[in-house]
């Protein structure tokens, strides 16, 4: 798989009207930078940046990839593994959120995959695991059974970690900042629907984005679903839930965040939430969060007056 | 006048917004430790825009403040905020205070019946033996329009500019304000440096007493009654400036701290007597023979250092700060003002918070103050018997209780209760004053109802 990817890692550039757009695989999803002006070379620059910085980040946290540093970690739970300064404020972050979500928000809940998997709509009645077997897989996760500090992590036995929840977003954060620092020109980076911008596009116009209708996949009545259009001047925006990752069993549709304190999905939750945030990760932590709160999930974002859309 | 702390209400209202995005400032913090970037004020403004401006907000809060035996107050603020496509804010606030009761008028209490003339020179009133003399003709409507306008003028630096009028049946308050805030050190910090200027416009009925001049007492229905009370007045009019400079510095210490350090610079120039206020003129027996106009400086130099300090526990915040003043009046104060916000999660069915509250003030006295004047000793330059610019010391403690209802507006309720005891510079009191109470005392209660939509 690691293979795989790699090999598929190629920058494809595209003149339109008034900017380049650079096009790319990262992270399981395509990709997209796109920036406001003529020059070819800036455009040709930007690409070998940001793909650089994404794939470096692809291939340090991807918990599939076993070079990973995160499989590193997670093979050699029980021990202590040496981490650089920013693994260390990405779990500091994870700290955060574990805290913030009173314990919904877990990275290490990764272990809970042993006992679900969601695969959509292929497997429309897959059988609930038993509360055996999730139980068995509960007793590996548990944010307060990492230790870390400045220079190692050490997990408890059969403990995993996973910045898959974060990672993405924090590509997104992370290669905006680089763009920034080539350019003041416009730029739009888009890391499979968790984007954000350097600011408005030229003569104060916004960036028209659309995001994709959860149902887009279904092909049912496809002309009914509109993906919707948001018009964006800053910061970032990021969406979770996945149209493809969820169980239905008696007529329920299951979603594939998982309460990390039961180990169980979280029943009645929107398909998917996209927020608005300064900063792509936060729109990210945003939205889950929110899924996280089940049926409540719009009043959560509501009371914290917190721009979104979800869908139901 | 009472002086009704109407900017309190609307720092309550911005402290209730935060209390709403904890869990966004809180990500803002965690962000930028994570990123190096971002910053608190950026995450209160809105990113999204284009064809979507916000929708008016509205603020509205009853306040009723009463002290016991004295003046009480209704106020009425409706606060009214737009922003715009570029994140511009448009804030518009409307204040309506109604006042009446009973205000010290300066003199002293005696063992004897006091007559007083009122400030209008229209009638006397009486003030029983034993009792702190209060004019009881105080009544006053206060109407008050604030405009701001906020927006970014250049990454990392916003400006705001404003415009304030007041107007009272006797007061006309014009002011403008300018602000201009930059964010650096990854916008963990930030520098603001800010003006004011206000010009103030008194017209008493009555017209402005001469200083010093002896309180006319006797008919008001008699003929030369007109002509004697003019002599104590210089004019119907008198205006007072006053420029502000304020210097401000916030620091977010960690993801759990935010500081603030403030230092303001005020001159005020121009009629900063009160002319409602009077000194009584005693004998070496402490009896009343007079009772004559104060008189103030013409002019009052006002800086005071400030720091606050928000502490955001795992669920309640903290917010403690202090305040230093002092002024060529020789007046200093120390103010030391906390709340605690303590979120109740759903536990009554809706989202809601308790804040204590406790403030604590300590003020010195101007060097003109006095209780009284000996008729013996020759009159100084200036004098005032204002409580208020005497030595005193206060303190409030409150409650206020907030809930999210229909939609998420905020419905809040607060009560407080305010006590100020003035006590004594070290004057000595001659005879019969022994025997009254020089230094009296007042006990408010302010009750704020406050809804936003």
């Amino acid at each position: 798989m690691n293979k795989a990817n790699k090999a598929n890692r190629a920058i494809n550039l595209t003149k339109n009207k008034d900017s380049y757009s650079i096009s790319f695989n990262a992270m399981a999803s395509p990709c997209e930078v796109i920036v406001q002006s003529n020059d070819k070379q800036l455009a040709q620059k930007l690409g070998n940046i940001i793909t650089a910085e994404v794939w470096r980040i692809e291939d340090k946290y991807n918990r599939y990839d076993q070079n990973s540093l995160c499989s590193v970690i997670n093979s050699k739970a029980g021990q202590p593994v040496a981490i650089d300064e920013e693994t260390y404020l990405l779990l500091i972050f994870a700290d955060h959120c574990y805290q913030l979500s009173n314990g919904l928000f877990d990275i290490s809940s990764g272990a809970l995959r042993k006992a679900w998997s969601f695969h959509g709509g292929s497997a429309k009645n897959t059988q609930f695991p038993s509360q055996a077997q999730v139980s068995a897989a509960l007793s590996n996760v548990g944010w307060n059974n990492i230790k870390f500090d400045e220079q190692k992590i050490t997990l408890a036995k059969g403990m995993e970690v996973d910045f898959g929840g974060i990672c993405k977003e924090y590509a997104v954060d992370r290669a905006l900042i680089l763009a920034k620092q080539l350019s003041d020109k416009p730029i739009l980076v888009n890391l499979g629907g968790d984007l954000a911008v350097t600011g408005s596009r030229l003569n104060d116009e916004t960036w028209q984005v659309a995001i994709e209708h959860p149902d887009i996949d279904s092909a049912l009545n496809r002309d009914a679903i509109a993906d919707m259009i948001v018009s964006l001047k800053s910061g970032a925006l990021a969406t979770s839930g996945d149209a493809r990752r969820f169980i239905i069993k008696d007529g329920v549709r299951y979603g594939h965040i998982l309460n990390a304190k039961t180990g169980w999905p979280i029943a009645k939750a929107p398909r998917s939430i996209t927020v608005v945030a300064p900063q792509c990760i936060q729109a990210g932590i945003l939205a889950t969060l929110a899924l996280l709160q089940g049926c409540n999930a719009e009043q959560f974002l509501t009371e914290q007056d917190i721009k979104f859309w979800a869908r139901r | 006048m009472v002086a009704i702390n109407t900017s309190g209400n609307n720092k309550m209202n911005n402290k209730m917004k935060t209390e709403k995005i904890n869990i966004k400032a809180a990500l803002t913090i965690a962000t930028a430790a994570l990123l190096g970037v971002s910053n608190l004020a950026q995450a209160e403004s809105s990113t999204i825009s284009g064809t979507e401006e916000s929708a008016w907000e509205f603020d509205s809060a009853f306040l009723f403040y009463s002290e016991v035996d004295r003046v009480s107050a209704g106020e009425a603020i409706f606060n009214a905020k737009k922003t715009f496509a570029n994140d511009e804010v448009l804030n518009l606030k409307l204040t309506i205070d109604a006042l009446t009761g009973a205000s010290a008028n300066g003199a002293v209490a005696q063992p004897t019946v006091q007559t007083f003339t009122r400030p209008s020179g229209n009638g006397q009133y009486d003030v029983a033996p034993g009792d702190t003399p209060l004019d009881d003709t105080f009544h006053d409507t206060r109407v008050q329009l604030n405009g701001q306008w906020t927006q970014l003028i250049a990454p990392d630096y916003t400006a705001s500019g404003g415009l304030h009028i007041s107007k009272e049946y006797d007061y006309l308050s014009l002011g403008i304000n300018g602000n201009i805030a930059v964010d650096f050190d990854r916008k963990n910090s930030t520098f603001s440096a800010g003006f004011s200027y206000f010009q103030d416009t008194f017209t008493p009925e009555g017209g402005i007493p001469k200083p010093f001049a002896s309180m006319l007492v006797g008919d008001s229905n008699e003929p030369t009654w007109d002509e004697e009370f003019a002599k104590t007045r210089i004019g119907s009019e008198d205006d007072k400036s006053t420029a502000d400079i304020l210097l401000g510095f916030t620091q977010v210490i960690n993801r759990r701290m935010l500081m603030q350090f403030n230092y303001s610079y005020s001159m005020v120039d121009g009629y900063l007597t009160d002319p409602f206020k009077i000194l009584s003129v005693v004998d070496n027996n402490g009896v009343s023979q007079d009772y004559v106009y104060e008189s103030r400086p013409d002019s009052r130099i006002k800086q005071s250092i400030y720091a606050q300090s928000l502490y955001h526990f795992d669920t309640t915040v903290l917010d403690v700060s202090y305040r230093y003043m002092w002024d060529d009046w020789e007046i200093t104060s120390h103010t030391i003002d906390s709340r605690f916000i303590i979120p109740l999660g759903d536990s009554f069915g809706t989202e809601s918070y308790l804040q204590p509250h406790f403030r604590f003030y300590q003020q010195s006295a101007a060097d003109f103050y006095r209780p009284f004047i000996m008729d013996s000793d020759p009159l100084p330059a200036f004098a005032s018997a204002d409580y208020r610019i005497g030595e005193m010391t206060a303190f409030t403690v409150g409650l206020k209780y907030g809930l999210l209802v229909n939609n998420g507006h905020e419905l809040s309720f607060r009560l407080e209760y305010y006590s100020q005891t003035s006590t004594d510079a070290g004057f000595e009191e001659p005879g019969v004053l022994k025997d009254v109470e020089l230094y009296s005392s007042v006990d408010a209660i302010i009750a704020q109802v406050t809804y936003s939509f």
